[in-house]
């Protein structure tokens, strides 16, 4: 196309040669709701942009200085929302190996499997909202009732449909509810088959197609430098996925493959998201045939995990025991920690210090989303106003993960 | 030095030393109930066990035992060495020692702190020792199971009043005797005894007396658990919920070294805990210093006063200094108190300066009961501090009752709320004019033409000279209650209204002047008094 000034000091008309800054968000539903980009547009084009973040700020790191190590799990539910679980996971395994301590293999099993299903709820909604920011409404309606599916095996697992908390230092809150496996080998059905339709909808549609193909390029080694991880860089055709790389729980046990893309492009980031619920179907129907149906979920441990409410009530034993996790909070041992896990969105790190004291000394995230929004501002420059949209959305920035 | 090694770690003592006293010098803390460094050795709780390995080339002392066998479900007989309490083990140069690191003193700690718990009722939730218990921090520590004992745990009185301050529970204690050992060997009044055998032994008082000696706190404070408990201090807070700050009690002239535990929520003290200092008062305090915090709440003057009506800060301030510019140089006095902190005298005697005031006197509480352990008979925290500072030209209360007589006085700045002498009283009504800064009702307030609400020592931080002369300073807790402010802040404002330059501003620089102002004097009197009248330069 033509720029539009082109003739524009021989025309009658008197268009703004200036470049005009358009201001989009905060609050702005294609922003997430928290992200604002400033535009210097020429024409339709963006010449240059300005991301900025820290709208959903919560301090909620300095927050976990005040409380016990248990206490921060309700935090971590707040940061990647989409998939509290994996959060939740994250949180108890750097714990644990500050604190030297592996919990048993019947619990493994069942943090995978929670896990992979919250990985589901992530790239479901994810890829369902890029295909109704597109106008595609029908795949959008038929993914978050999928969505709605891992919700209600949460909610019956835990209690809760979103921030479940649920997560401990040496286990989990409960052992795995008696219809555990059977409802979730049905959810997990019903899931792939709505993937599939949703593919039939979406890939043979030429405006869906157009819309993504070729925009929100940047190469494998822009988003190495930018620290990328997950799906974004998969779809750049770098397979770095924590779970194969650096194996966790029981994932050096399972077999799965690690989709990557090759166009680096939003529709690449796409499909990699639909490759991985197929993935995590996969592991899921392994984990559910190797999960024990009885057997501890937690470690045998009285230093962090709470005696029975009977033995509580009477026994002095139990008491104590109870007395000093609640009141003065479990200790993990003086040092810090890095551990990191595959979130919803790539890497997610915590950085722990302890001082030895109940109370935790310093509580740092490396969220995901934070660097690949850092990435944003190139993947935008030069693309059609239009493309924010559907760019933006492909990269899944969740406020409350890039913020905290 | 001679050495013993511990656990790998050298230790170093001096002869006489027991491995526990060693130890605990030398920071590592070897785990105990029964022993206090500040007691005799009891050696009956059994914690402290170490094992002593035998000198090169001598046979380790085994004793034979039977140990349970997992595997055959049977006993089998085997040999263990014979374990010692560090607290009743002399150290000995070169000697081995191994106490974490021994299999068997592991063991051992862990069946000692098993069979202490084997009768304790589930009491922590009512229990005002959870939080700050031993049995709490060994179970994690050294035990870390649950009970095995499926009987009916002995049940034994609960609630026992041993006396106007300690309420006694057999049930939760552990018989480690150092609360017999505080009362016969700190109180020199051994009152407390233990009766019956095995589990159905108690603490008793002796027959026809009560535990009222002067010290009887100290026995709840050295209770590592919750069997004597505070009869004040009984279910009035929860002390995870309390915060302590390092503090001098105020009660008399000794100065001992406390903590003030305060709640920081409701801005309310809650007790004095007693501070380890070797130069002042060992481990110890004395029950009414223990209960002296109580005064911080009690009888204060929370609100400027002109008369008895209540009236707004700058209104006290204006009346105040109208009163003072009213009356001539030569017929102004000032009076100092001993129950103040240096850093209040200091301020109210640069005031005096600034003003050309020439007569200075100074008072402070009545005197009380002594005793050759900690109490002064002298009730005043800082007698020798506002000696020091006036370098000795303040005069007793006395001589300001013969000049207020002889229509000397025009108008008096008074700091404080007490006098020596109750009987005095009566001088200070005749005065018109008298400016008082005090923090509590009493004989000065009481009399005051206008009232500035005064501070208490709990809520600022303050300075305070004890009979030997050990300066010592004292942190502030809570915020300043109603609308006191610390007397220095007064003085300040008082010194704007009257455009006078005082030579401080800052609270630090005011310290420095009280200690350059108090060093050149000598050594105060252990028990001042009388003698200050006749000190030289009281016109001078």
């Amino acid at each position: 196309m033509e720029p539009l000034d082109q003739e524009l000091d021989a025309s009658e008309l008197e268009l703004p040669t200036e470049p005009m800054l358009l201001n989009v968000g905060p609050a702005h539903p294609a922003m997430h709701g928290t992200v604002r980009i400033v535009m210097e547009l020429s024409g339709e084009i963006i010449e240059r942009c300005d991301v900025q973040v820290g709208y959903l700020h919560r301090g909620f790191e300095k927050m976990c200085e005040r409380g016990t190590w248990t206490q921060v799990f309700p935090y971590v539910d707040r940061c990647n929302y989409v998939s509290p679980m994996l959060n939740n996971v994250g949180f108890a395994l750097a714990c644990e190996k500050l604190l030297g301590i592996t919990v048993p293999e019947r619990c493994q099993w069942y943090r995978m499997i929670l896990g992979e299903l919250a990985r589901m709820s992530d790239h479901l909604t994810c890829d369902g909202a890029m295909a109704m920011e597109l106008g595609a409404f029908t795949p959008f309606l038929w993914m978050i009732k999928g969505r709605e599916m891992v919700w209600e095996i949460m909610e019956e697992e835990t209690g809760a449909r979103l921030t479940h908390s649920f997560g401990r230092v040496g286990g989990m809150a409960a052992p795995p509810t008696e219809g555990f496996k059977e409802h979730t080998r049905a959810v997990v059905k019903h899931i792939m088959s709505i993937i599939d339709e949703v593919e039939r909808l979406l890939l043979g549609n030429r405006i869906f197609l157009d819309r993504l193909e070729n925009v929100g390029v940047i190469s494998a080694e822009d988003a190495i430098s930018l620290g990328w991880t997950g799906p974004c860089l998969r779809a750049s055709g770098v397979p770095y996925d924590v779970r194969k790389a650096h194996p966790y729980l029981k994932y050096g046990e399972v077999d799965f493959d690690v989709p990557v893309g090759s166009a680096s492009d939003s529709f690449d980031r796409f499909m990699v998201r639909l490759a991985e619920m197929r993935q995590s179907a996969r592991i899921i129907e392994q984990c559910l045939e190797r999960m024990a149906d009885k057997g501890p979920v937690n470690v045998d441990d009285p230093r962090v995990i709470l005696p029975a409410k009977e033995e509580v009530y009477n026994s002095i034993e139990g008491t104590i025991q109870h007395f000093k996790i609640i009141m003065e909070g479990l200790k993990l041992p003086a040092g810090e920690v890095y551990s990191y896990t595959e979130g919803g969105n790539g890497e997610l790190g915590f950085y722990l210090v302890s001082d030895g004291s109940g109370t935790p000394h310093r509580v740092r995230i490396r969220p995901p989303c934070f660097l690949i929004t850092a990435g944003l501002e190139r993947v935008i420059t030069g693309q059609m106003m239009a493309d924010v949209v559907p760019s933006f959305g492909s990269l899944n920035m969740i406020g409350g993960e890039c913020d905290r | 030095m001679p050495s013993f090694k511990l656990d790998d770690k050298d230790i170093p003592f001096e002869p006489g030393d027991t491995i526990i006293r060693a130890a605990q010098r030398a920071g590592v803390d070897v785990p105990h109930y029964c022993w206090h460094p500040g007691l005799s050795v009891a050696a009956n709780c059994r914690m402290c066990l170490v094992e002593l390995m035998p000198p090169p080339g001598r046979p380790a002392m085994l004793l034979d035992v039977l140990a349970w066998d997992d595997l055959h479900q049977t006993y089998v007989p085997q040999k263990k060495p014979k374990l010692q309490p560090a607290c009743q083990q002399a150290a000995a140069d070169g000697m081995v020692v191994k106490s974490q690191t021994s299999e068997h003193a592991v063991r051992a700690r862990s069946a000692v702190q098993e069979l202490l718990l084997l009768n304790h009722p589930v009491d922590c939730p009512i229990c005002d020792q959870a939080g700050e218990c031993r049995l709490q921090d060994y179970w994690l520590e050294h035990q870390a199971s649950k009970k095995r004992m499926r009987d009916e745990p002995v049940h034994k009185p609960k609630g026992v009043v041993f006396g106007p301050t300690i309420v006694y529970d057999a049930e939760r204690c552990i018989m480690c005797t150092r609360c017999i050992r505080v009362s016969a060997e700190l109180a020199k009044d051994p009152v407390l005894s233990m009766r019956e055998r095995g589990n159905l032994n108690e603490i008793t008082v002796a027959p026809g007396r009560q535990l009222d000696h002067g010290y009887t706190l100290m026995t709840e404070y050295v209770c590592p658990v919750g069997a004597l408990t505070s009869s004040d201090f009984r279910f009035k807070a929860r002390v995870w919920f309390l915060r302590s700050v390092r503090s001098t009690c105020v009660g008399c002239a000794t100065g001992c070294s406390s903590f003030t535990d305060f709640d920081p929520r409701n801005q309310k003290v809650y007790r004095y805990r007693p501070r380890e200092n070797a130069a002042v008062n060992k481990y110890w305090m004395c029950d009414d210093g223990m209960l002296d915090y109580q005064r911080i709440h009690q009888d204060r003057v929370l609100e400027a006063r002109i008369k008895t009506e209540g009236v707004s800060d700058a209104a006290a301030l204006d009346k105040a200094a109208e009163l003072i510019k009213g009356a001539a140089p030569q017929k102004t006095a000032i009076l100092l108190s001993a129950e103040h902190s240096n850093e209040d005298n200091q301020a109210l005697l640069d005031f005096g300066k600034a003003l050309g005031a020439l007569q200075l006197y100074y008072t402070g509480r009545p005197q009380g009961q002594g005793d050759d352990i900690l109490k002064s008979a002298d009730k005043n925290p800082n007698t020798a501090g506002v000696l020091a500072l006036s370098g000795g030209r303040a005069k007793p209360f006395a001589d300001l009752v013969a000049a207020l007589k002889d229509g000397k006085v025009g108008v008096l700045v008074a700091l404080g709320s007490a006098i020596g002498n109750p009987n005095d009283a009566g001088a200070l009504k005749d005065l018109k004019n008298l400016v008082a800064l005090s923090s509590h009702d009493g004989p000065i307030a009481d009399h005051a033409a206008v009232v500035l609400p005064a501070s208490s020592w709990a809520e600022a931080d303050g300075t305070f000279v004890n009979r030997t002369g050990l300066r010592q300073e004292s942190d502030r807790a809570i915020n300043p209650q109603g609308a006191s402010r610390p007397a220095y802040r007064w003085v300040q404002e008082l010194a704007n209204r009257l455009s006078l330059t005082l030579s401080w501003k800052k609270v630090a620089e005011l310290r420095a002047l009280s200690q350059t102002a108090a060093a050149p004097s000598a050594p105060p009197p252990s028990v001042p008094g009388a003698q200050a009248s006749t000190a030289p330069g009281a016109n001078g």
